[in-house]
């Protein structure tokens, strides 16, 4: 299959196609990965168009070497990515929490499969923890962002860009197996976003400067507290400034149905065949995980009665909203491990039953 | 509206490929669409499948357990669809490849022998999928053969060109197929 960077036309791509094309056209100058299914298309893509554009493709011995090489890169002040699935970022957690004390405008690609443990390669959503909490040790946050269809998988590969730049923060693009292999019409456009000046912190030699460091640490008690605390200042200011999220019908909805990625396309196909039978219920979809939009739930909550989340996976980010509706609804989970999203038909018997039998 | 297909068949007789063709052919059409392969860990000379969903407005789900139109290339996806064809919905079974059998009475049956037709009028069997296609424009009256021959300019690579005009052929007599019923 030839894919060309096209600007402006409209195409029918893969998702993982797709993502790999904004991130060249994003401006990403080094992709280091290992091949692992559902993802597999991103590093083929890159090993042919990086090499063409003169740009740095490196096929790396395992996730662990992948990653440090992102970090290495991008302390350099370049864009760079790797991108892989479940289980093995979990490879990469290591290096992504160093990354986040490093403060490096680390992207990572998180398409993700069946788990736990080696699980299979069909799609699920069971890396919600993993890419939100992570398994790296200390305080840390990562940016996540979670497309629905393929045009977003474009949009928001260009925002993960620009926002680990803008805060030096490493950020995600978590999308699934299932918006990996879908194809749909997308359009290509010119990387939106202002380029970042890298001047103060990049290393890139000390001809006529001071020499810099980069680095995760403060040997001293009180540094580290310090050094922490100033990072959560930055969270905080990534928590105030780029919370992202999608509503439908929410003004007058009783119950609102919450889902992230993927699985909220059929969520919204079930909000509107329960509204056309006289029911009062909404759609919620967060599009950053990270800063997650606990603040707008919160309000809802005031009068919505109930909450609906559905994942696949056994509930993850159904945490997430119980933290942020703080009792003030009830807040009910429907999903599964692994495989299809969960049918419209059953969506909306679920929503019926929930409203009462209508 | 919202739309679904499902082409099934052997893996080689060109079913994702005789998806993206239909899928590119809904995009022309200023339509939303999805195509979604079959997916998990697929053997040689297994099955294969794809789904493609079209919609007025944003498309939903492309994992659906009922589909309104389904192309199925062999016995094996015959036997394994039947069931997944909504009620008034079409099933187009190639007969060269699967027995002629009706068991449900809620659904439409097109017994077309595409391999056979593929051979004797085109040469050469690997046209069945689009023939298959030709066919399904006229059951479905969803999507031209104008709109096809576009799409396949879409989809067929630069150095395999040359074989559009056969293809285009294959579509035309996919359609002017008589579909009288069994």
């Amino acid at each position: 299959m030839v894919v060309e960077c096209l600007t402006g036309t409209k195409v029918l791509m893969k998702g993982n196609y797709a993502i790999a094309n904004a991130a060249v056209l994003a401006g990403c100058q080094c992709y280091f990965g290992y091949p692992i299914t559902p993802q597999s298309e991103i590093g083929e893509f890159m090993s042919g168009k990086m090499q063409q554009l003169g740009r740095a493709y490196v096929s790396a011995e395992s996730e662990l070497a992948a990653i440090n090489m992102v970090i290495g890169a991008v302390s350099t002040g370049v864009k760079a990515m790797s991108s892989s699935s479940s289980c093995a970022i979990s490879l990469m957690q290591e290096a992504l929490s160093y990354a986040t004390s490093d403060q490096l405008p680390v992207v990572l690609v998180s398409v993700m499969r069946g788990g736990p443990g080696l699980g299979n390669i069909y799609p699920s959503q069971g890396d919600y923890n993993q890419a939100t909490i992570g398994g790296g040790n200390g305080d840390y946050n990562i940016i996540v962002l979670a497309p629905s269809n393929v045009q977003e998988c474009i949009d928001l590969t260009y925002k993960a860009f620009y926002l680990a730049f803008k805060y030096r923060n490493p950020t995600i693009l978590l999308a699934d197996g299932l918006l990996g292999q879908m194809m749909e019409p997308v359009e290509f456009y010119d990387y939106p976003y202002p380029e970042i000046d890298t001047s103060s912190w990049a290393l890139t030699g000390a001809k006529g400067r001071d020499a810099r460091v980069i680095r995760s640490y403060a040997p001293l008690e009180t540094d580290q507290c310090v050094y922490v605390d100033n990072l959560f200042k930055k969270y905080k200011l990534i928590e105030e400034n780029e919370v992202e999220y999608e509503e439908y019908m929410t003004d007058d909805a009783e119950l609102v149905v919450a889902a992230f990625g993927s699985m909220y396309r059929n969520v919204k196909s079930a909000v509107k065949i329960c509204r056309e039978k006289g029911l009062k219920v909404g759609a919620f979809r967060p599009i950053t995980l990270y800063p997650f939009p606990s603040k707008r739930l919160s309000e809802l909550a005031d009068r919505v009665e109930k909450f609906l989340v559905t994942e696949i996976n056994m509930g993850q980010m159904v945490r997430d909203v119980r933290l942020a509706v703080n009792g003030k609804a009830r807040v009910l989970f429907k999903g599964k491990a692994v495989g299809a999203m969960i049918d419209v038909e059953d969506l909306v018997e679920e929503i019926e039953k929930q409203m009462g039998g209508v | 509206m919202e739309k679904d297909f499902i082409i099934a068949g052997f893996g080689g007789q060109g079913v994702l490929l005789a998806g993206e063709v239909l899928a590119n052919a809904f995009m022309l059409d200023c339509k939303n669409v999805t195509w979604y392969p079959s997916y998990g860990a697929e053997m040689r000379g297994g099955t294969v499948n794809c789904g493609v969903v079209m919609s007025d407005e944003e498309v939903s789900s492309v994992q659906k357990s009922k589909s309104d139109f389904i192309i199925v290339l062999n016995q094996a996806s015959f036997d394994k669809y039947t069931s997944w064809v909504r009620k008034g919905g079409s099933i187009i079974v190639n007969s060269s490849l699967a027995k002629i059998a009706k068991t449900r009475d809620d659904i439409n049956y097109i017994f077309v022998p595409i391999t056979k037709m593929a051979q004797e009028k085109l040469g050469n069997i690997k046209m069945s999928n689009i023939f298959a296609l030709g066919v399904l424009s006229k059951v479905s009256r969803l999507v031209s053969l104008k709109t096809l021959e576009k799409a396949l300019y879409n989809v067929i690579p630069p150095h395999r060109k040359h074989l559009i005009p056969k293809n285009i052929e294959a579509l035309k007599l996919g359609y002017e197929y008589d579909l009288l019923p069994v």
